[in-house]
């Protein structure tokens, strides 16, 4: 029982990872239809830049780890989200009206250039972030030892979770991004400005994506340039068990999972970690096509 | 009549790099490394350590009084890639090629390089099936996963484990040293506690953490790359799990320190051929010398030099046979090399192709994080 609920932590906070990346593949989608195929990418970038400016700017010598790293997670935020912004920019509204293969193909392009931009600016060896930044003490619950680093990080993807949700359900601006996913040339008519709302969704999702590399690599320490595939992969998988276009499916679908794996791995085989959760997802789909949430909510995003 | 003036003019000019080609004889020798991907730092170290060496070779006249050049192809660390590579090389008139590091990649080209008789020394390819296919023209510098297995198996007696763990990442490399280690510890009644893989290239090794620490293994054997190795050794400080770890040669990277940063990594143990900064063979003097003068700082990992190695007796072998016929260059490999020195010691080749000697040796990461020749 013991080892049930160390997995299911151990689970949880791995899902937490997944289901932030999920959001932007998720709001992307809704929106516009497409695979956002660089998304991972983005989320390596957050990484690099995290690492780049935590080191370069010795933020948590001068504001204390915790202060550091929330002005380091707001810069990141916010200069992910502008890469975001140029590469809907430059790779995918050239590409608005034409066939949406055309879209997926330049998405892959995008996603080999940042792999390589990265590699050859960073190099092809890992990087490392500096050891001596956080705290690691744990603290025990119901006879488990958790990190307390694990919580904090496991919090943060949830508040950021929540407050995408809020920001979605109850601002204007949130209200226009669901009327465009709903139908764009009805909202055209309404006189929301769409593009403008395709830029918002390029904004927010990297912004989480970016996010998620920086808090990956403040917490395993180890980053390179290849790291966003398998995230990507993963969140991709998540977004579509909880619904792809669906928000609060791309959190269900990136905790569960992070669960699913878990376990599965526990209680099955280690070596077979992904053909469970693959399995899994394939169930899901077979009987619900459109994902766990994909039906229930009216209003996608 | 122009145009006819004009056909002869073309055809002469395709005939200009016949000439020039014959003028300037040169030895083409080709490098199949992963200069991308995944494996990329050891790609670059492998070139960067072979560029260095031709260079050498060649300031000081070439081979028969040619020049040698390079011809080096990214294989991506991707067994279709690297077809990919091997074809393009093939049709590049080399007569051998250096490469590459991982065993599944190495054998999708094996069968094209033999095919285009084309000699290939591999580096870092370990997998014992490689060198049990009869080919003539496959070499390696780099040891065999049984040899490892047996050091491995050896090491762990040796210091009285009981119950083992033993974890791969499900490439052809690790399985095949997880398979062989665990078959030697079972003839010799030791418990195997766990035998599983993880998957390469994540972040969280912590599920498999707790799964291991939940069987209480004495020590884990862990087959796998050093950036999973940094990893799990990391996250096991972190959730307070106290076990020594010993790991396959594919953890012998500096780089291991780094991720798991210094205080994790202390005790980790792991088996390796030694790298030249410990050896004191003039070879190794003199090449660690010329490659801190270019580069800067020590060769990364055992595995890049290990290509150094496979250009030297490349070179070797033509000098030798006075000749760059495949067959002959194939012949003395096998049997004229004679007290050899490599840049990690003697170098012989057996009829199979395979290293001969004895070249695993233990190390241990010390408090600084340094790797120490265990003697």
């Amino acid at each position: 029982m013991q080892l049930f609920f160390e997995q299911l932590t151990n689970g949880l906070a791995v899902g937490g990872i997944y289901a932030l990346i999920a959001l932007g593949y998720t709001m992307v989608y809704g929106v516009l239809k497409l695979i956002n195929f660089a998304h991972g990418d983005l989320f390596t970038i957050g990484a690099y830049l995290g690492l780049t400016m935590l080191v370069s700017m010795g933020l948590t010598s001068h504001l204390g780890p915790l202060a550091g790293i929330l002005v380091l997670t707001i810069m990141v935020m916010g200069l992910v989200a502008v890469i975001g912004a140029l590469l809907e920019r430059v790779a995918y509204r050239p590409l608005r009206t034409s066939p949406r293969l055309s879209a997926v193909v330049s998405a892959l392009g995008a996603s080999i250039f940042f792999q390589n931009a990265i590699m050859l600016i960073y190099g092809a060896r890992f990087r490392v972030y500096p050891h001596d930044i956080l705290p690691v003490t744990s603290i025990t619950i119901l006879g488990l030892q958790i990190p307390v680093m694990r919580i904090i990080l496991f919090t943060a993807s949830i508040v950021m979770m929540a407050g995408l949700y809020f920001f979605v359900q109850r601002t204007r601006t949130g209200t226009a991004i669901r009327a465009a996913a709903i139908d764009q040339g009805a909202a055209k008519l309404m006189g929301i400005d769409v593009n403008r709302v395709i830029m918002y969704v390029f904004l927010i999702g990297p912004a989480l994506g970016g996010a998620a590399g920086m808090m990956v690599g403040l917490y395993y320490g180890q980053i390179n340039f290849t790291m966003g595939w398998v995230y990507g992969l993963k969140a991709f998988t998540a977004a579509i068990l909880g619904g792809i276009g669906n928000i609060p499916g791309a959190m269900l679908g990136g905790l569960l999972l992070g669960v699913i794996e878990a376990l599965g791995a526990t209680y099955i085989s280690l070596a077979w970690k992904d053909a469970i959760s693959f399995l899994v997802l394939i169930l899901i789909l077979i009987f619900r096509p459109t994902g766990i949430l994909g039906e229930r909510v009216a209003d996608k995003v | 009549m122009n145009k006819r003036m004009v056909l002869w003019l073309l055809a002469g000019l395709m005939a200009v790099p016949l000439v020039v080609g014959q003028a300037c004889a040169q030895i083409r020798i080709g490098l199949m490394a992963p200069l991308t991907g995944s494996w990329a730092s050891e790609g670059r170290a492998m070139k960067q350590i072979v560029d260095l060496l031709a260079d050498e070779v060649n300031e000081a006249g070439g081979i028969l009084g040619q020049k040698v050049v390079i011809i080096a192809e990214d294989d991506g660390g991707d067994p279709r890639t690297a077809s990919l590579a091997a074809q393009r090389l093939s049709t590049q008139g080399i007569v051998a090629v250096i490469g590459t590091y991982g065993s599944s990649i190495t054998e999708a080209t094996q069968n094209i390089y033999d095919e285009n008789n084309i000699v290939q020394v591999a580096t870092g390819s370990t997998a014992i099936r490689l060198s049990e296919k009869g080919l003539q023209y496959f070499f390696r510098t780099s040891p065999r996963d049984d040899e490892q297995g047996l050091v491995a198996a050896n090491t762990l007696k040796e210091h009285n484990f009981k119950r083992v763990a033993i974890l791969h990442d499900n490439t052809t490399y690790a399985k095949g040293l997880a398979d062989e280690a665990q078959a030697l510890l079972k003839a010799d009644e030791v418990e195997i506690v766990l035998f599983d893989a993880l998957t390469p290239g994540e972040r969280d090794y912590s599920t498999i953490l707790s799964q291991l620490r939940s069987r209480n293994p004495d020590v884990v054997l862990f087959t796998g790359y050093f950036p999973e190795a940094g990893l799990l050794l990391r996250q096991k400080k972190t959730m307070g799990w106290d076990v020594p770890f010993l790991g396959g040669d594919a953890t012998n990277n500096p780089d291991l320190v780094s991720i798991a940063g210094t205080e994790a990594a202390e005790g980790f143990m792991f088996l390796s051929p030694p790298v030249p900064q410990d050896l004191d063979s003039a070879e190794a003097v003199s090449f660690m010398t010329a490659y801190r003068e270019k580069y800067q700082g020590d060769p990364a990992s055992v595995w890049a030099v290990l290509a150094g190695d496979a250009f030297k007796v490349l070179c070797a072998a033509i000098e030798g046979s006075g000749s760059t016929d495949p067959a002959e260059i194939a012949a003395f490999l096998r049997t004229g090399l004679e007290d050899f020195q490599g840049l990690t010691g003697t170098i012989a080749f057996d009829e199979k192709g395979d290293r001969v000697g004895e070249l695993y040796r233990l190390y241990q990461v010390d408090s600084q994080g340094n790797f120490v020749l265990q003697q």
